[in-house]
């Protein structure tokens, strides 16, 4: 009852209007930016960041809050209409949210993810203001193991995902993870891959990478493609969404949000992470699996769900802990503590107005995010109205901005274009670009965590099974790999089989 | 006259003896300094101890400099991927960055290119003690506790630091030759650093105060020692590493502002004028007191640039002696 009445307070604190209004220019701020290609939500937070000094807290963190559940959805807009994710965590929308672009029903798909997005941002909201203390002690139990295992569970799903051949596939993600291994070792502080640049001492940014291979990948292939696939000249209606449509796919969102709720708890891991994993467990729930990637709903609910899931799940270790887990996190901490605020186990107890406004924000967020994502869906879908030599300047443009602004840093861009041929040259040769990405994504945690695991442990590798929680993920990622792989294992048993008995 | 013919008018004038003084080539080289925004390059991500100090100033500084200081966040490889972006900038003080201890050592360890003599340190601005800390229900209530069981047990206490070959794993190397043997467990991470002893994951981690100033105010984390040779004035019973006998203060987390070796005297005169204003404002001592950096005292650029020179060299033998 407590909760429900400090609740009401927060709720009437975030409703404030000059509180709600600036988490609605937030939440719009964080859909532009996170619909452009190239500008992530988290280079928009960063912009955002001195605009708060001369705001209230619950102000700040309204602002930040809206801008977050703003851009995390916002990346999926373009990911469904010209296939470019303009966020990492939307990379999974391209998969089954294009193919729907370009059988003409791209109102239905921007509406299913707008819809799902909604959702589990509202669950992880709940969630974080009916049980964060539980759930952050629940978090804390997890240690260096147990990220690896997580991580190594993401790496798998990878499988899943693959529309190509399982081993090309893995040649892909490894590609990546040698990728991701460019700059300085983590706990040694040694240059590797460096090749004595010194500016690639900095690392090779999993953005620049994905801005790089997807964006002008993309771009160049629209160019030259004659068919033109930016040719889908479709009026986009937007079906106002029928109730029954998206109650057939309350399955996939509840699966979704599950996994980004558990996901978005730890740190580092985040929204890609999560995404990738629904959909890769998805593909393996739902009935309709096999067609995944030709325009499923399913394929493109369950990412969005857990994605946006990510959010509110996110702010549990940062606001119970003062963990930061993410660089959106880390930039709201920032705020706080300009402030003189500390966020951590006594800011319950200390300030549970401020707290319970964040809660409130953070719901309010995700539920006009519906309006904000329909009215902002709806002004971007103009642009596939733009012939593609001008709409593929308008990207190119956003992309070395994009690149650019990662880390302020020039040579982000030279990387970004390399990236941009690789990519068109992948696409030529139907050489998947998915696995690469998150293979720089996931590559860099893995390592990291295996070897700061080794540490703690007497460097007994075996202590990735020996612990509960880390085994139990690690069981659920061998289960995974068989479940993806059975059909072709089972194929393979039968034909040794039948050779057997000829 | 009203307001706006006024102020346009005014503009006239201004971009009139603008174009005067680029006329002649001499004015423009004796031009009043800071005359336009001054970036402040930020070396490590948004949201660290680097990134308040250097915000706090951008902000404190504007009225003082009467330009504004954009702030840009360039991180990467131990901060030297925004050191290398300062060098490749015009040496005209119009671009400067923050140092700060961990690059320096990184220098020493063979990371990057830089040494202490391509740039020139304007000011200490922030300076601090490393501490070792323990979670509020650990087991060892004392510093005597931990190394008493660090004695018995070597390698048993596990310390969470932020990397091998940086101060915090000479520090442990030290007390190892002192014959307490502790395990380093690297977290690249802050965040994950924080989190391992809380979740009781390691036994104790290596921090200066202001970092985990959180978890200090909402009693999750406890210090045990400051390695230095004198008491904390915020934590005045933490017992210090000299009076325990050992020699291993000359570690401190500093934070500077510097510019390249080949900024003009003047102009570095200028900013060091500018950020000792700063620093004696109320609102900046509420910052470095909250963030537990105060300087005991103010350098000059030259004892500042010394201050900088003699901890690379420190570091530097302490590595090389570790390596024996």
């Amino acid at each position: 009852m407590e909760t429900l009445s400090l609740l009401a307070g927060g709720m009437s604190s975030a409703l404030a209007p000059y509180h709600f209004l600036i988490m609605i220019i937030g939440l719009a701020m964080g859909v532009v930016a996170g619909a452009l290609p190239g500008i992530s939500f988290v280079n928009a937070m960063a912009m955002a960041l001195p605009f708060t000094y001369m705001m209230s807290p619950i102000a700040s963190m309204a602002f930040l809050g809206g801008i977050y559940a703003g851009g995390v959805f916002g990346g999926s807009i373009s990911s469904i209409l010209i296939n470019i994710p303009g966020t990492p965590a939307s990379l999974p929308a391209c998969w089954d949210g294009y193919p729907m672009t370009r059988q003409g029903k791209s109102g239905k798909a921007l509406t299913i993810a707008i819809a799902a997005s909604a959702t589990g941002g509202i669950a992880s909201a709940l969630l974080l203001t009916f049980a964060a203390p539980p759930f952050a002690k629940f978090a804390l139990k997890f240690d260096q193991p147990e990220f690896f295992a997580a991580t190594f569970l993401g790496l798998v799903s990878i499988i899943a995902v693959a529309k190509s051949a399982p081993w090309i596939s893995f040649l892909s993600l490894f590609l990546g993870m040698v990728i991701g291994s460019v700059g300085v070792d983590p706990l040694y502080g040694v240059p590797r891959l460096t090749f004595g640049i010194a500016e690639a001492q900095s690392g090779i940014n999993f953005v620049v990478v994905m801005i790089g291979l997807f964006a002008l990948g993309e771009v160049v292939e629209m160019l030259v493609a004659s068919d033109g696939a930016m040719k889908v000249k479709e009026h986009i209606r937007f079906e106002r969404p029928r109730f029954t449509e998206y109650w057939a796919l309350r399955g996939s969102v509840v699966r979704g949000t599950a996994i980004g709720s558990l996901i978005g708890m730890i740190p580092g891991a985040g929204a890609t992470v999560g995404a990738v994993i629904a959909y890769g467990v998805e593909k393996q729930a739902s009935p309709r699996g096999a067609e995944f990637g030709t325009g499923v709903p399913e394929g493109l609910t369950a990412p969005e769900a857990a994605k946006n899931a990510t959010t509110g799940a996110a702010m549990i270790p940062l606001l119970t802990l003062g963990i930061p887990g993410s660089a959106a996190t880390a930039i709201m901490l920032a705020a706080l503590v300009l402030k003189g605020i500390t966020p951590g186990p006594m800011l319950f107890s200390t300030q549970p107005d401020l707290v319970y406004a964040i809660f409130s924000s953070m719901l309010l967020a995700n539920i006009f995010m519906i309006v904000a994502g329909v009215i902002i869906a709806r002004g971007f879908s103009h642009f596939m109205k733009v012939p593609p030599a001008i709409l593929s300047g308008f990207i190119v443009v956003l992309s070395v901005l994009g690149a650019y602004g990662v880390r302020n840093n020039i040579f982000d861009v030279y990387v970004c274009m390399i990236f941009g041929v690789i990519g068109f040259a992948m696409k030529r040769y139907n050489f998947p670009a998915a696995p690469l990405v998150l293979g720089v994504i996931l590559g860099p945690l893995a390592e990291r965590y295996f070897l700061t695991s080794l540490a703690n442990y007497d460097n007994n590798v075996w202590i990735f099974v020996e612990r509960p929680i880390s085994a139990t993920i690690l069981g659920g990622a061998l289960a995974f790999v068989l479940w993806a792989m059975s059909p072709v294992l089972l194929k393979r048993i039968r034909r040794n089989k039948t050779a057997a008995i000829s | 006259m009203n307001t706006i013919s006024k102020i346009f008018a005014r503009s006239i004038i201004g971009t009139l003896a603008a174009g005067s003084l680029f006329a002649s080539g001499t004015v423009v080289a004796q031009e009043k300094y800071p005359s336009r925004p001054i970036e402040i390059i930020v070396t490590f991500g948004p949201g660290g101890g680097a990134d308040a100090m250097g915000r706090k100033m951008s902000q404190l500084l504007e009225p003082v400099l009467k330009v504004p200081l954009p702030v840009s966040n360039i991180a990467g490889a131990s901060g030297n991927a925004g050191m290398t972006k300062l060098l490749t900038n015009p040496a005209d003080g119009y671009t400067v960055a923050t140092l700060i201890a961990l690059s320096v050592s990184s220098w020493a360890a063979g990371l990057g290119t830089a040494k202490p003599d391509d740039f020139t340190v304007v000011a200490i601005t922030q300076n601090s003690p490393s501490m070792l800390f323990v979670a509020q229900d650990s087991p060892f209530k004392t510093i005597k506790d931990l190394l008493a069981h660090a004695k018995a047990n070597p390698g048993a206490i596990k310390v969470a630091t932020s990397g091998y070959g940086t101060q915090d794993d000479i520090t442990l190397m030290y007390l190892a030759s002192q014959g307490y043997k502790m395990t380093n467990v690297p977290f690249a991470k802050p965040a994950e650093r924080y989190a391992s002893p809380l979740g009781n994951h390691t036994d104790a981690i290596y921090e200066e105060p202001g970092d985990v100033a959180q978890f200090l105010a909402g009693k999750q984390l406890r210090p045990l020692v400051v390695f230095d040779d004198e008491k904390h004035a915020s934590f005045p019973e933490v017992p210090t590493s000299k009076e325990l006998g050992f020699n291993i203060s000359d570690l401190p987390n500093f934070r500077t502002i510097t510019v390249p070796a080949k900024t003009p005297k003047d102009r570095v005169d200028a900013l060091a004028a500018a950020i000792n204003s700063v620093m004696d404002t109320a609102e900046w001592k509420k910052f470095c007191a909250e963030t537990y950096t105060c300087v005991a005292r103010k350098y000059t650029p030259t004892e500042a640039q010394a201050y900088v020179k003699a901890f690379y060299a420190n570091t530097q033998n302490y590595l090389k002696s570790m390596k024996k």
